[in-house]
């Protein structure tokens, strides 16, 4: 009892240290997640088999905009199928600690989505299959409690249950078996349910493939581009875990087995589990974006050491409303990193952050255009709905955003939710520039390419974007259009440094016949010249171009000129 | 049978909603303020001219400012019956019909009072004038999102107009064997308003026409070698085994600031006609300096009208078309037709949009032949995305009516688009992004002598509905009986 009771409590404080760590993860998960209120979201929903939990899924799931609240509802969950698993085993003394294993699998499903949170489009996922497994227990339990000559019953039941409890409905009649000699007329009815699927195609869900209605509900990662079977692993370890319990259990009340439990479990979701910084700072930089909190961007921002182009975006958007892009951007660093995905999933900065990056530079209708593809996709979840609720409102489409606005309202925490103001700064720049019609550039590198074309603009803050993005491309032609108007625009005014750094190198590499002469500091023309000569020098010793440039980040990573000369990405 | 249990859901969604709202007869309010104004209702049904064998329609004030709404409906026999639940009026089924049964040719009076911080204010009375007309009871449409690129479920799907009942005659998904390159289905079309004789096209995945021929299925391609494409835009002749389509190489670009967001346009487009029975195609028209597109029949099937592009000016023949695309403007033109010969004669102009500096698209001609209906913007061949469009009508006979006016089919600064006549010529249809400037919507106008009335939207079981589909209403067509052939029987065709 001591070994179980003591298990328990190390598989419990691993549980809330794992959901802890996961806070913002569970946040983007409500954040994500599609559920729309109206008859015709619910007719489709409900057209499929497993919908109904999908669609309970899916309402606790918004519970996670508390992520605290959220996780304690599926603990709470987990906590019930421990007790009822046990009850439905009829698990004795050290192999009750069996039930942990199928929580363990459930835990490990929450945290290895990885960059699948962004556009994995199965419905409720994060309570329905924790919820699917309870009802299914539950049912094993009272099963097993009816008298045996009633038996056949639950193994008709099976059948007619399969459109709600899908997969489970069968797990539950093949656990059923196992934990009894069927009779022969149980044997009929099990066999019958190996046609369940196809008896249902037929009879309901003819308007589907049959592959979608076999095996219902069980969890498949899979969409137009990529495809997963890691992500299904825990789902089948659960399953088979379970039913390998009534054959097993007898053999397994044993004083070590809470303990072994415990460790297989801790080790499996640890393994399985996605954990890297730049995944959660991204998660947090979006979210304190998307609530206009730039310190906190920016915050985040100087602690990463290998940023993603998603946070080097963020950064730079908080930046310009703070009013410090050019003084601090490069000085901070604009080199991007890729993301850790060992999945190679196509999620980018497109579908992480860029509609807010776009509605923050004013690009409205790139911005609900964006929203809308991803929406289409991964479905009308909180993010995309606000985000497109902004773009409507900014635009003065009052009626468009408040379609928008209706659909949010029915969801718990977002009753009250209505779009801000529009800051001047968006303002400005979505006034900077007249229309024009593109194609589908929709790459990370649009928005510096785009920007870095607003040089016409009279605007001071578009004039400074430009300059900016121009400074992001490494383009001189860019550089030198945007520089005359950022002169016109800031007359009298200081240069930043990083732009007198640009400045200095583009007269000395790539002069315009037309000079735009403006007073650089003796100081800062001796440090460039000091970059050549390091530079020249590391690059004698036979120094590569990743050694040079870690022997120079010291002395000159927060100038221009080493993130021209060194960094990778070119936008 | 699998149609019923597959729609069960609906029913399902439709009654809880009903059992939740609870049709009810509340008393009107004791005491009230009268205000001058017509009831903000949503959707605005005041002085609309309705057919007597339409759906219940149910409206609501608006929630943010109201807290109840009660309605009194006085039919013309003095008979009276109040609704209301919240700030939603839902008439039961029974006592609606019965209430345009006595009303036909004549008047229902609404009246309607409204809560509002406490107080009850009493509006003007309006009228639902029923007409003698009946509406076609089927009308088809694709459910999609107002999408850009990406799209994914969509289906095509009826609905009966006579009450709330929807289902699905295709999806996109059943047949789909390339998640990669998806699958996209669309251009519904029936013979004649009936579906024994249908079509729609199933692109990318798995791709082809499903044709319906006297009620057989069977999936074709109607690309050749000579053509641009396979069929696109259709028009089954309303005799023949025949159907004009127009091929296109269509492309589209968004705008950066423009409030239409999205351009959609030609870069080639001709006409072919199909052959049915000998599973022929004939080109039609294929001028290749200009773009002809969406044909259309006349109901005698002796002419085929179509929209043709005019010439661009000298200048910008060789300019992208990113930057011709405001310039290109299309006549509505036709063809006379020899259906045993299979021979199409001189091309004759029937309206010159373009000298108004307006471009035309999307003909339809009523049912007795009189007049032609059509959807016109500044420019372009899709006005569904051109806020400025309207639908427009001419006579082309002469019984035509002198004095045409179909002002209310048209909103102020919305696009209204993709025009159609009920098979009684009396109820026109069109697609409006009305309320939003993006999701488009089903209005129907009473049409008679000429003269429209006040257009009204589809009635839906619950009025806010409109507002939470996230989806358009794209290409409504009516029909007379709906299609019998269930979702699966059209997915064998792909096995």
């Amino acid at each position: 009892m001591v070994s179980l009771y003591g298990s328990l409590l190390a598989f419990i404080a691993f549980v809330v240290y794992i959901l802890f760590n996961n806070q913002e993860v569970l946040y983007t998960a409500h954040d994500r997640s599609e559920l729309l209120y109206g008859v015709t979201f619910f007719t489709r929903i409900m057209s499929q088999p497993f919908a109904a939990l999908q669609y309970v899924g899916g309402w606790l799931t918004q519970f996670l905009y508390y992520p605290a609240l959220g996780a304690s509802m599926l603990v709470a969950i987990w906590v019930l199928i421990f007790i009822v698993g046990i009850k439905a085993f009829q698990l004795k003394g050290g192999s009750s600690a069996l039930m942990l294993l199928p929580v363990a699998c459930l835990l490990t499903s929450v945290v290895d989505l990885g960059y699948w949170i962004y556009f994995f489009t199965i419905r409720g996922y994060w309570f329905s299959q924790s919820v699917g497994l309870l009802l299914m227990l539950l049912l094993l339990w009272f099963a097993r409690a009816t008298p045996r000559k009633w038996h056949f019953v639950w193994y008709i039941s099976g059948f007619i249950l399969y459109p709600l409890l899908g997969w489970f409905a069968l797990l539950f009649v093949l656990c059923l078996a196992l934990t009894e000699k069927p009779s022969w007329q149980e044997i009929v009815c099990f066999l019958i349910l190996v046609s369940t699927a196809d008896i249902w195609h037929s009879l309901a869900y003819s308007n589907m493939k049959l592959e979608d209605v076999t095996m219902a509900g069980f969890p498949r990662f899979a969409t137009p581009s990529d495809v997963s079977t890691r992500l299904s692993v825990p789902f089948w370890i659960m399953a088979s875990v379970i039913v390998l319990i009534p054959l097993t259990k007898r053999f397994l009340d044993k004083w070590f087995v809470p303990a072994l439990c415990v460790v297989a479990s801790i080790t499996f979701t640890s393994t399985f589990m996605f954990s890297d910084e730049n995944y959660i700072n991204e998660m947090r930089m979006t979210r304190s974006a998307e609530a206009n909190n730039w310190r906190e961007v920016v915050t985040i921002a100087e602690t990463a050491k290998r940023p993603t182009i998603s946070m080097i975006m963020l950064k730079n958007v908080a930046l310009m409303h703070e009013g410090t892009l050019l003084e601090r951007s490069f000085p901070m660093g604009n080199e991007a990193y890729n993301k850790f995905d060992p999945d190679s999933v196509h999620v980018s900065f497109l579908e992480i952050a860029a509609p807010v990056t776009y509605y923050n530079y004013g690009m409205l209708n790139e911005a609900f255009r964006l929203s809308f593809e991803c929406a289409v996709q991964a479905g009308f979840s909180p993010a995309y709905l606000k985000m497109l609720a902004r773009c409507a409102h900014a635009n003065g489409e009052d009626n468009l955003a408040n379609r928008y606005i209706e659909q949010l309202h029915r969801h718990p925490f977002y009753k009250d939710w209505q779009p801000e103001k529009v800051s001047e700064k968006i303002k400005e720049l979505h006034n900077a520039y007249p229309d024009e019609i593109t194609g589908v550039e929709s790459s990370d590198g649009y928005i510096v390419t785009s920007i870095s074309l607003w040089y016409d603009s009279d605007s001071k803050l578009a004039s400074e974007q430009a300059l900016f993005f121009s400074m992001m491309r490494r383009d001189s032609k860019r550089f030198w259009a945007s520089f005359r108007k950022f002169v016109k625009t800031h007359m009298g005014e200081e240069f930043p440094i990083p732009v007198a750094e640009a400045y200095i190198m583009y007269m000395d590499k790539a002069p315009e016949n037309k000079k735009v002469i403006i007073p650089v500091s003796e100081t800062l023309y001796e440090r460039y010249k000091q970059f050549w000569a390091s530079l020249e020098n590391n690059v004698k010793s036979g120094l590569d171009r990743e050694a040079v440039a870690e022997k120079m980040r010291h002395d000159y990573g927060d100038t221009y000129w080493y993130y021209n000369i060194f960094s990778r990405r070119v936008y | 049978m699998k149609r019923n249990i597959l729609s069960c859901c609906q029913i399902l969604a439709v009654a809880l909603l009903l059992l939740s709202s609870c049709v009810s007869h509340p008393d009107v309010p004791s005491e009230s303020k009268k205000t001058d104004s017509l009831p903000a209702i949503y959707p605005d049904y005041c002085d609309v001219t309705i057919p007597y064998n339409i759906a219940p329609l149910n409206f609501m004030l608006p929630a943010a400012e109201y807290s109840a709404c009660v309605a009194r409906f006085t039919t013309p026999d003095g008979k009276q019956q109040t609704y209301g639940k919240g700030v939603k009026v839902l008439i039961a089924d029974d006592e609606w019909r019965e209430m345009l049964e006595g009303a036909k040719g004549k008047s229902i009076m609404v009246e309607v009072w409204g809560e509002k911080q406490g107080q009850w204010l009493a509006f003007s009375p309006f009228e639902l004038h029923v007409a003698a007309d009946p509406i076609d009871e089927y009308l088809s449409y694709r459910l999609i999102e107002p999408t850009y690129v990406a799209w994914s479920y969509m289906s095509i799907a009826q609905r009966n107009v006579t009450n709330f009942d929807e289902n699905e005659i295709f999806n996109n998904a059943i047949t789909c064997n390339n998640r990669e390159k998806g699958q996209c289905i669309n251009c519904h079309s029936y013979q004649n308003y009936k579906t024994d004789n249908m079509l729609f096209h199933v692109r990318l995945s798995n791709s082809g026409t499903v044709l319906v021929n006297d009620g057989k299925v069977s999936k074709v391609n109607l690309k050749r070698d000579y053509t641009i494409s396979s069929g696109v835009y259709p028009s089954w002749h309303p005799t023949e085994k025949l159907i004009a389509f127009s091929t296109n190489l269509t492309r589209q670009a968004f705008h950066t600031a423009n409030s239409n967001k999205i351009e959609v346009y030609d870069l080639e487009s001709d006409m072919i006609l199909y052959d049915i029975e000998k599973d022929s195609v004939i080109v039609v028209s294929n001028d290749p300096e200009l773009l002809e597109v969406y044909p259309t029949w006349s109901p005698d099937g002796q002419y085929l009208y179509y929209c043709k592009s005019v010439p661009l000016p000298e200048e910008m023949r060789d300019k992208d078309i990113r930057t011709t695309y405001p310039k290109i403007q299309y006549n509505l033109y036709r063809k006379s037709f020899d259906a045993e010969g299979l021979r199409f004669g001189e091309e004759e102009l029937v309206y010159d949009a373009a000298s108004l500096d307006k471009s035309a698209t999307l003909p339809r001609i009523s049912p007795d032949g009189h007049y032609l209906l059509f959807a016109q913007g500044h420019y372009g061949c899709f006005h569904s995305r051109h806020s400025e469009a309207d639908i427009e009508c001419i006579g082309i006979d002469d019984e035509a009516s002198e004095n045409i006016d179909i002002r209310g089919v048209n909103s102020d600064g919305f696009s209204e688009s993709y025009p159609s006549w009920s098979s009684n010529g009396r109820w026109i249809m069109c697609a409006s992004r009305r309320y939003d400037g993006n999701y488009s919507r089903v209005y129907f106008t009473y049409f008679n002598n000429g003269k429209a009335a006040k257009a009204f939207l589809l009635p839906q079981a619950d009025p806010e509905n409109n507002t939470f589909l996230l989806k358009s209403y794209n290409r409504p067509e009516f029909m007379v009986e709906p299609v019998t052939i269930s979702v699966e029987e059209f997915s064998r065709v792909f096995d």
